[in-house]
């Protein structure tokens, strides 16, 4: 089968691979390990494609902006990106490197991660230049406008960062128009002895399901730092899968969710250590009210070469409500024996006794109540690389506590 | 000032408290001692309006105001301060912040203008050289990590900064080594004066070495059944409480 509009042999292979995969397995069920507490039954609702391009006009895009418009890279705003000279920048249908389009077993299973990539009409490779050191963090604004209700965007798209370079993105998705379920599926190569930053603020809208696949693979003494904070999803579902393939390397994924009505926040994070002295940190934090669920699969696997590797997964979740729910899984696979790995997990309310020394002091309960809050998500957001995501994290939290309380 | 009638109390259905009757005057030092479960620390957590506890029956009057129904927050911002025996840690609320909330909280009360940084600083840093705490002390999460000495050295500071009506300690004085229990003890000195009221809540005649009370009462199995002088406080220390039972 030959997939319309496709130049070359590579992707269109991958995609035909993917897409018969998917035609044979379907959509994931809960028997699956990934989706035990996810349920991916409406995504399946979600059929119909955008057929117009969105208006971008009251966006506001800078020179330090990479506009994606339901998916795909807007020309304009590549045009106007004040470092679009020390990029390198190939359609993936020109993709000759087989190695640029390889993902985990872990992903190549996943029924809907198969769905994506045999949906996305055009992604990129962005190959940064080697020692760039970029300090404001790059903006990456996903702009989704569906023009129907139940329409599936997928998105598919390849960042490099090479060898001594320091890179930041913060990335922000903003929905528009009718309800859609929001696939997108990222790779990242960091590459020796270099620094990526990637802070997501992630605020969804009612209807509207995202879920996306981010694999990076990791070089020697290289860092990767994730800052994610979601809130305000029917349906977030968040992969995560970091290959530590050389020595040295350094992960930290921190990550507040804060959950109301029927939200559901779910992060799957898995960390390969396949090489020594790695280090990876997993800190998941969960804020829920009302109805709201969230999920916490976290998973290192130390294989046996991976000696003196040091990981620590942590997970804690503050139930604000009697209906609401949350998830934790905390998993570890040890084949090296000279090696620090520690996990832990807690699920509970507001300390009645917190509430009490605050208000024995003459803070109104209501009062007290919210700074118990702050103070729950502090730690993670404390944790955060990128100022900016602080910043953001900080009045989102505001809002969201205020709203509730 | 303060006038507690036939105070009764419970938790989860047991009854601890059974019929407490105390009259306390400005200026005065009042101190409570007892036996481990004899109902010392439920009726220092009834008095701030703990809500853990079912009140039973009676009444607590603050300058003749009932304030037996009023939430905890009223009770404090009244002038009710309890020093907790063992105050809670409270990561990623810092010490500056919580003080500040709780003293704007009682200045809003009392129809005053909010405390402005510099001052509050200024005010804080103050308390805190003569408590021996460093500056630094104010950047730290609410009781996280302190130790013990710290811990009440903490309560100390809150109750200078906020100067209640009436300071209950709630066996302020535990686990506390020499030189800290002197430094609460000045500190609890320096907050004394004619318009004010302190409870102290104790096993120990250590504390009281430092803090001269007014009166004594000792405390079997939710009743005060003997009030006096510190004489009773050295009975105590050389007798124990079985005498009392006889």
């Amino acid at each position: 089968m030959v997939i319309p509009g496709l130049k070359n042999n590579m992707i269109n292979n991958f995609k035909k691979d993917c897409l018969k995969r998917f035609t044979s397995n379907g959509f994931p069920t809960r028997k699956e390990e990934n989706w035990k507490f996810t349920s991916s039954r409406n995504l399946a609702k979600f059929e119909n494609h955008v057929e117009e391009i969105p208006s971008i006009e009251h966006l506001n895009i800078d020179d330090n902006t990479l506009l994606f418009i339901n998916g795909i890279l807007d020309q304009g705003s590549l045009n106007n990106f004040k470092f679009n000279d020390k990029l390198n920048i190939s359609d993936l249908d020109e993709i000759t490197d087989n190695s640029i389009l390889e993902f985990s077993d872990n992903f190549n299973e996943d029924s809907i991660f198969n769905l994506g990539i045999s949906d996305f009409k055009k992604g990129f490779y962005f190959k940064f230049d080697e020692k760039l050191i970029i300090e404001k963090p790059v903006k990456i604004i996903n702009y989704y406008k569906a023009d129907q209700n139940f329409s599936r965007i997928t998105s598919f798209n390849i960042f490099h960062v090479q060898s001594g370079s320091e890179i930041s993105f913060e990335e922000n998705d903003i929905y528009e128009g009718m309800s859609s379920f929001n696939l997108k599926l990222n790779k990242f190569f960091i590459d020796d002895n270099s620094v990526l930053k990637f802070g997501k603020f992630n605020q969804g809208v009612d209807q509207n399901h995202q879920l996306s696949y981010n694999y990076f693979t990791m070089k020697k003494d290289a860092i990767l730092k994730i800052d994610g904070l979601n809130k305000q999803s029917i349906f977030n579902k968040e992969f995560i899968e970091v290959d530590l393939n050389d020595s040295g390397s350094d992960v930290n994924i921190s990550i507040l969710n804060l959950g109301k009505n029927n939200d559901h926040l779910d992060n799957n994070i898995l960390i390969n250590h396949n090489s020594e002295s790695c280090t990876s940190f997993q800190h998941v934090r969960n804020i829920l009210d009302n109805e709201s669920s969230a999920v916490f699969n976290g998973k290192v696997i130390v294989s046996e070469g991976a000696q003196k590797t040091d990981s620590n997964q942590s997970n804690k979740n503050l139930l604000l409500s009697d209906t609401s729910n949350a998830y934790s899984n905390p998993q570890l696979e040890i084949y090296a024996d000279d090696v620090s790995c520690g996990h832990g997990s807690t699920t509970g309310a507001l300390n009645e006794e917190s509430v009490f020394y605050l208000r024995a002091r003459g803070i109104k309960k209501t009062d007290a109540i919210k700074i118990l809050i702050k103070a729950f998500a502090k730690e993670v957001v404390d944790e955060f690389s990128l100022s900016s995501i602080q910043d953001i994290s900080e009045i989102a939290l505001d809002s969201w506590i205020n709203e509730q309380h | 000032m303060v006038k507690i009638k036939n105070l009764e109390a419970s938790i989860e259905d047991k009854k601890i408290l059974k019929g407490i009757d105390l009259d306390i005057n400005p200026g005065e030092v009042h101190v409570i001692m007892g036996r481990n479960g004899s109902g010392k620390s439920t009726l220092a957590n009834v008095i701030a309006g703990n809500e853990a506890y079912e009140l039973d029956n009676g009444s607590i009057f603050m300058n003749d105001e009932d304030i037996t129904e009023m939430s905890i927050e009223n009770r404090a911002l009244n002038g009710i301060f309890l020093c907790f025996q063992y105050p809670v840690a409270i990561p990623g609320v810092s010490m500056a912040y919580f003080l500040r909330a709780a003293l704007n909280a009682h200045l809003n009360h009392q129809g005053k203008e909010e405390i402005d940084a510099l001052e509050f600083l200024k005010n804080s840093k103050q308390i805190l050289g003569e408590l021996g705490l460093d500056d630094s002390f104010l950047k730290r999460s609410i009781n996280d990590g302190f130790s013990g000495g710290e811990k009440k050295k903490s309560e100390i500071l809150q109750l200078l900064s906020i100067n209640p009506k009436l300071a209950v300690l709630d066996e302020t004085d535990s686990g506390l080594d020499v030189d800290a229990l002197r430094t609460v003890a000045k500190g609890v000195n320096k907050f004394r004066n004619n318009n004010n009221a302190v409870l102290i809540i104790t096993h120990y005649q250590r504390l009281l070495d430092y803090i001269k009370p007014d009166i004594v009462h000792l405390m079997i199995d939710g009743k005060i059944v003997k009030t006096g002088d510190m004489s009773l406080v050295e009975k105590v220390e050389k007798d124990g409480y079985s005498w009392l039972e006889e």
